[in-house]
């Protein structure tokens, strides 16, 4: 570390001043000072001719280079564009990772589809014995995309019956949640189903909407089809509930209590007592209440079938409707996008700096280090000259 | 800004004549600072052409606010220099003419040869920070702050140390004689 300046001793000063000017020619100088300077200058060693000549010429020339390669970069040039370079790798990486991770909420951003299939058991209702088997698919698939293909289980030529049934999440703007809702609910009328349930509400800050449909399980695939036309789609749940078995149990019962009905009729028809026919008047009014029991388990059953469910969500937290869904591209969306772009640039330019920062504080730490080092070795070497 | 700017601009379409000025008032400077810190006329002449040509690469970035050309040039020349002086530190196996034939010549013909003979001596009993500043003072006729600034040292500190070699060199000049 550099002493501090202090301030010049007056003695030296003085005797300085007098060099200077015995130095200047001065004509109060002090004239041994003066004989001495004009000593040490006769001493002062001269270029030869030839060396002074070659020197000119080389300095007229402007100092040619003889060129070993075609092109050698500048530091003043190479610094920036390794600067530039490494600021364009992080911009690549970063915008790489944002698009991997899928935020919500990005106009007209690709929402890279995921989707994961399985099956779990579970109990369906009204089983009687063994558990159906359930098939599950998720997927966030993007508006546009097509649908899911049919799930393999289907009732119909196969014989067996399944209950079908998706939850679908749709994501609007805010003001938009009502005619989203209104959607939904056309789109279940025009399929020939109904509304089983609904319940919507709106606000500045979101609103939501929550409905539940039944369509006819035929026309599963159609609905969720439809239905994703009227937002942006955040997630897709799609389960299949094979009811096989209970429907079948139901119909064998069904099928015993008639035939015992049968039976308890024809009984009758031959009974001759009054005790007798008390009895098996007893039974058939407990056996009429059994077979419509169970003839509305089977309706039930069949109805479950028949006519799949569709629990749809609105959620009005998205972008405004026109933003890459579809509508024109108003001065707003360009404001918006706008604001996008430059969100993302101080994103990137934020990161560049973390990076860049520390290793700029590095280098020039490095820099200061060897500039230090080498004026401590060229101070040696005038030492031990 | 803008004036800054012009005169960056002005500096950039001067450089060239600026430095060709700048030569034909230093090199003769120059010359007799490096052989002061060599004493070897060839490795003096490579050096200040070495020196001279670093400081036409780099003429665009000389900044007055940070010193005069002079003292800048000389600067670039000290380091050369002592880098000359590292190398042949490296090397080991080159050993500094003692003399030179051509300025031994010149200083014969003179009226007053013993005096100078005298401060020749004195001068070359110095040691290498002294003849520096000894060179840097008499021959290149920089200021105290101008020799600060190629030392790489403060004003105050490059007047004590010009007054000590003074000293010393008075001091060797009575002692030869």
């Amino acid at each position: 570390m550099r002493r501090p300046d202090t301030t010049l001793d007056p003695l030296v000063a003085e005797e300085l001043e007098r060099l200077d000017a015995a130095l200047a020619g001065s004509a109060d100088a002090d004239p041994g000072l003066e004989a001495l300077v004009r000593d040490v200058r006769a001493e002062a060693p001269e270029m030869t001719p030839a060396f002074r000549g070659a020197l000119d010429d080389r300095v007229r020339a402007g100092f040619p280079r003889a060129r070993r390669f075609a092109w050698r970069p500048s530091r003043t040039l190479l610094v920036p564009a390794l600067g530039a370079a490494a600021t364009l790798l992080i911009a690549v990486a970063v915008i790489g990772l944002a698009g991997g991770g899928g935020g919500p909420g990005g106009s007209g951003g690709t929402g890279k589809a995921s989707s994961s299939a399985g099956t779990v058991s579970g109990a369906a209702p009204g089983a009687a014995s063994a558990a159906p088997p359930v098939t599950r698919e998720s997927a966030v698939p993007q508006k546009s995309a097509p649908v899911a293909p049919p799930l393999p289980l289907t009732g119909g030529a196969s014989g067996r019956q399944v209950e079908r049934a998706a939850q679908l999440t749709l994501t609007s703007a805010p003001a938009d949640v009502q005619d989203v809702a209104d959607g939904v609910i056309r789109t279940a009328g025009a399929l020939g189903g109904y509304v089983e349930t609904s319940q919507i509400s709106s606000s500045d800050q979101g609103g939501g909407a929550s409905l539940r449909l039944r369509v006819p399980s035929a026309r599963l695939d159609d609905a969720i089809a439809r239905l994703s036309e009227l937002a942006h789609v955040g997630s897709l749940t799609r389960a299949s509930t094979d009811i096989t078995a209970p429907v079948v149990s139901a119909t064998s019962r069904l099928g015993d209590a008639r035939a015992e009905r049968d039976a308890l009729l024809r009984a009758l028809g031959k009974a001759t007592t009054d005790r007798e026919i008390a009895s098996l008047r007893e039974r058939l009014r407990l056996n009429r209440s059994q077979i419509a029991a169970l003839e509305g388990e089977l309706a039930g059953l069949r109805r479950r079938a028949n006519m799949a469910t569709v629990d749809v969500t609105v959620e009005g937290t998205g972008p405004k409707a026109g933003a890459g869904t579809g509508g024109a591209w108003t001065p707003k969306d360009a404001l918006h996008d706008a604001l996008r772009v430059l969100e993302v640039a101080a994103g990137v330019t934020l990161v560049a700096c973390a990076v860049l920062v520390p290793l700029a504080l590095l280098a020039a730490l490095g820099a200061l280090a060897a500039r230090g080092l080498r004026r401590r070795r060229r101070d040696a070497a005038l030492d031990a000259a | 800004m803008g004036e800054t700017l012009s005169m960056a601009l002005r500096a950039t379409d001067t450089a060239g004549p600026r430095f060709e000025a700048l030569y034909r008032s230093c090199a003769e400077d120059v010359f007799a600072y490096v052989f002061s810190l060599l004493r070897d006329r060839s490795a003096a002449e490579d050096v200040t052409a070495a020196a001279f040509e670093r400081a036409f690469r780099k003429r665009r970035s000389f900044n007055a606010l940070r010193g005069s050309e002079r003292a800048w040039l000389f600067g670039i020349a000290r380091n050369a220099a002592l880098d000359e002086l590292r190398r042949r530190r490296r090397s080991a196996g080159l050993v500094t003419d003692p003399e030179d034939p051509a300025w031994a010549l010149a200083t014969a013909e003179d009226q007053d040869a013993e005096r100078r003979a005298t401060v020749r001596q004195a001068l070359a009993g110095l040691d290498a920070r002294d003849r520096e500043l000894i060179a840097l003072k008499f021959h290149a006729g920089l200021g105290n702050a101008e020799i600060a600034s190629v030392i790489g040292v403060s004003p105050t500190n490059a007047g004590t140390r010009i007054h000590r070699a003074l000293t010393r060199l008075r001091e060797a000049c009575h002692a030869t004689s």
